[in-house]
């Protein structure tokens, strides 16, 4: 990214674990009295939130991360956020959007200041489209308002993050986010048919065709997921799916982790994939348990939701061949949904499975790393080691068939000291992960929780690609700076004085 | 022209990156089955040709995944997927021999495009090189990743205008416990394209679904691929006359001297068709596009394309004669955002070293 000399790019080290206390220079970063007053002749005087305090509720994400923006402006219409880009162009002022700052990784945190873009006003569905194979709407349109109104037209949108009750498409289209259902029916990006984005410079571009066979570069696919560091989002085409006619969900109780991850390996080696293939170790059950009565047995190890979706003939002959490998790898509990009641309270525990280990702890950082499947149970075995010596509680609950984990450390932040040590716990965690051949996020994106380890993935070539893109689309490094690529200036840690990780040179 | 056959990723790294500082045109080949896309190119000093590297690099059967250098043919890796009872849904016409950079940087598909998408859903790592020389990849060997750009993307369907493709890596699928092939043979357009619809919006749609022109009409065949009884409920509804599978074998072989791939909202396909002659084309209904083996006449092509451009959609030269090439241009009315693509291109390829003038940006 450029570091051109300007102002923005000189500021105090930003990234501030929360521990730390409140920004007390906040009111010093405040945007000349001009400035604000221009943007709220674009967005109107309500619109524009620059009150110290007020500031600080858009503070933070649901990570570790925080950081106070110099003014929030919410608009209301693509134009008005041209008008704001191009003002925010003119000042040569960072730009962070915003949208129900749901995500994991500090995407949405306004690390260097300037303005936050909260996009949450535009959240208008527009049209079904094509016969309700297609959907067009804005950017703020919350995941489970999306899933309802297609539900109404026997539809669905596949990916379906943890999150979903709170969390926005146009968040889901910048971390390509996930879901339990991704499985089999894919990630955001799968699903994303166009973008509308506005610029760095406020310049508007409709990306992806509306015919098959993208003509010319397939900017679309390197927009989803760019984590708001390319271009501003202010309109989504999502494909839909018909709602299948026959859904069946089994939950299978296991004696270890290990037992369940076998049975994992197992069923999707022999020719079946699921739709989703849910895993949550014993500290989760025994927390959602005590919350959600889902009915997962407390005395198990594991307990692994499988979900398979298609016509009655279909599911009726896969379940039983699920069950059978579930049953042969050391299921002792074995239980089918008898109804969509029942399947909701089975799939309410895993949703709601994060904010149910708050009984365990107040704080809890919730890690994102993904490995080839096969390598799941080695890995949770490394994770148990590596919080046991940190002594912190884990909580694993994880999308087991995608080998995508996520370790989910738990504390109380009143302990001194104590982020020192979910840091370092964290770090190695995905160290290990990386080092069993995996990848450093499934989901949550990489941001400002692990733009630090990038080099453990990728070399300064591949990292030196990615600027290609970054300085063609952004050149002064105005859009949500400080994210996805390490920070030169940040301190070492671990990963520097280790070297990049052994197995991980094979990519 | 020169022509280099490099036998590693290393060594064509070193000769496409020697290429450009001698500020050398380059023209990546892998099968050479799609060797005719796109216009012709203004300078071509040097053919960099990747079949040397073939080899299977990785393959992990439980975790449904497999790495393969870009010189492999997409039958050779066929073969090695059978092995372990699995496979790679890309069937691109003009088969056999495409390899899978060649597939991947031609962004070719087939019929099976309808069931599963294409590599751009299925592909989870890629390594190229970059014009200059260096060697990059994007993605990984696990089947979710949002580690940094998605660089793979860019280069699908790009033509090799941003670099050579030399690995790749893939999601691939167990094969179905069944398969079967269904045809119908319908008087009109309009028959046909009813009767498809309601094959598409059947409780399992077909796998594949092509539609294709002879003097007799227009001809329906669908591939069903699932569970047995799934398959036998899905024969019993359509009522199809059941044929052999061996069609889509056949099919895949398709090609022309004069051929166009055109592309429109699946919605303006039957219009579409309406206007094209009566025999020589093959359309995937439910993905809205058509391979028009008889594209030889300018004035013809011209027609059709401003008709599909109209439909939201294009016309692009798969194969064609230079002459045509010359007199209707390969590609036809760009993107709205090209301007932005081709200053992404320009960032990657500043010395134009790859095929300059042939890609549409």
């Amino acid at each position: 990214m450029s570091s051109n000399g300007d102002p923005i790019h000189n500021r105090p080290p930003p990234h501030r674990p929360f521990e730390e206390g409140g920004v007390k220079g906040a009111a010093l970063m405040a945007l000349p009295p001009a400035l604000t007053s221009e943007l709220r002749q674009i967005v109107g005087d309500p619109n524009v939130i620059d009150g110290a305090n007020d500031l600080r509720l858009f503070e933070r994400d649901a990570s570790i991360s925080a950081a106070i923006p110099d003014a929030v402006v919410l608009p209301g219409s693509r134009d008005e956020v041209v008008a704001v880009m191009k003002l925010a162009a003119r000042h040569h002022l960072p730009v962070v959007a915003r949208g129900a700052a749901t995500g994991l990784s500090g995407g949405a945190i306004a690390l260097q200041h300037g303005i936050a873009l909260q996009l949450s006003r535009m959240r208008r569905i527009i049209s079904f489209e094509a016969g309700n194979a297609s959907v067009l709407l804005e950017p703020g349109v919350v995941n489970a308002d999306l899933q309802r109104a297609a539900a109404r037209r026997r539809r669905f949108y596949a990916p379906d993050p943890s999150s979903q009750n709170a969390c926005t498409l146009g968040g889901n289209v910048a971390e390509n986010s996930g879901g339990p259902h991704c499985l089999y029916y894919g990630v955001t990006a799968n699903h994303i048919l166009g973008v509308e984005v506005v610029l760095a410079g406020g310049e508007v571009v409709w990306l992806g065709d509306e015919s098959p066979d993208q003509m010319g570069l397939d900017l679309l696919g390197a927009m989803v997921g760019s984590e708001g560091t390319l271009g501003v989002v202010t309109r989504i085409r999502a494909r839909l799916l018909p709602l299948p006619e026959s859904v069946v969900t089994i939950m299978a109780a296991f004696p270890t982790i290990e037992d369940a991850s076998q049975a994992v390996s197992a069923v999707i080696g022999g020719g079946v994939i699921p739709v989703a293939l849910e895993m949550m170790d014993q500290v989760t059950i025994g927390a959602v348990e005590a919350h959600y009565r889902a009915g997962y047995p407390t005395d198990a190890g594991a307990v692994l939701l499988a979900e398979i979706h298609g016509i009655r003939e279909s599911t009726d002959d896969v379940a039983p061949v699920i069950e059978a490998q579930l049953r042969q790898h050391g299921a002792s509990q074995l239980r089918v949904a008898g109804d969509a009641a029942e399947r909701e309270l089975l799939w309410a525990g895993r949703k709601g499975a994060i904010g149910a280990l708050g009984h365990i702890k107040p704080n809890y950082y919730l890690h994102d790393g993904v490995v080839p499947r096969t390598r799941l149970p080695g890995v949770l075995e490394q994770v148990g080691e590596i919080a046991r010596d940190h002594h912190l509680p884990v909580a694993n609950v994880f999308h087991a068939g995608d080998g995508n984990l996520h370790p989910n450390i738990l504390f109380d932040l009143r302990e001194r000291g104590v982020m020192e040590r979910v840091e370092s716990a964290g770090e190695e965690m995905m160290r290990a992960v990386v080092e069993a051949g995996g990848t450093l996020s499934g989901e949550h994106g990489i941001g400002v929780e692990k733009n630090t380890f990038m080099p453990w993935i990728f070399s300064p070539d591949d990292l030196d690609a990615m600027h290609i893109l970054k300085n063609t689309l952004d050149p002064e490094g105005r859009l949500n700076p400080g994210k996805i690529f390490p920070d030169p200036n940040q301190a070492p840690r671990l990963a520097a004085r280790a070297g990049v990780a052994k197995e991980a040179t094979w990519w | 022209m020169t022509i280099q056959h490099p036998g590693s990723a290393e060594e064509l790294a070193h000769c496409l990156g020697e290429a450009d500082r001698e500020g050398l045109a380059v023209l990546p080949r892998g099968g050479g089955r799609a060797f005719g896309m796109g216009d012709v190119p203004e300078r071509s000093d040097l053919i960099i040709e990747t079949g040397g590297l073939n080899r299977l690099v990785e393959r992990s059967q439980h975790d449904l995944t497999v790495t393969v250098e870009a010189g492999m043919t997409l039958e050779a890796l066929s073969t090695v997927l059978a092995e372990t009872g699995q496979f790679l849904p890309l069937d691109p016409y003009n088969g056999p021999g495409h390899t899978v950079g060649g597939a991947l940087a031609s962004g070719w598909t087939g019929p099976l495009r309808q069931g599963y998408g294409t590599p751009r859903d299925f592909l989870i790592g890629l390594r190229f090189v970059l014009p200059d020389g260096r060697r990059v990849h994007s993605g990984g060997r696990v089947v979710k990743n949002v580690s940094g750009y998605d660089l793979k993307k860019l280069h699908l369907g790009a033509l090799g205008s941003l670099g050579i493709i030399v690995e790749a890596s893939f999601k691939v699928f167990p094969r179905p416990a069944a398969e079967s092939t269904l045809r119908r043979n319908a008087s009109s357009l309009e028959a046909a394209w009813a009767e498809a619809g309601r094959a598409l919006a059947s409780p399992q749609p077909p796998v594949a679904l092509e539609a294709s022109a002879s003097s007799a009409g227009i001809e329906l065949v669908a591939r069903l691929a699932g569970w047995p009884r799934a398959i036998e409920r899905m024969e019993s509804e359509l009522g199809w006359e059941k044929v052999s599978n061996d069609y889509w074998d056949t099919l895949s072989q398709a090609n022309s001297p004069s051929w166009a791939r055109i592309s429109v909202p699946p919605a303006a396909l039957m219009e579409t068709a309406a206007h094209l002659p009566r025999e020589g084309w093959s359309a995937s209904v439910g993905v809205g596009s058509i391979q028009w083996f008889g594209a030889s006449q300018p004035e013809q092509v011209r027609e059709v394309r401003a008709r599909a451009e109209a439909a939201g959609g294009h016309l692009v030269l798969l194969a064609a004669p230079d002459g045509l090439k010359a007199a209707v241009g390969a590609w036809g009315q760009p993107s709205p955002s090209a301007a932005l693509m081709a200053r992404v291109r320009e960032a990657y390829d500043p010395r134009r070293t790859m095929a300059p003038g042939r890609f549409v940006i």
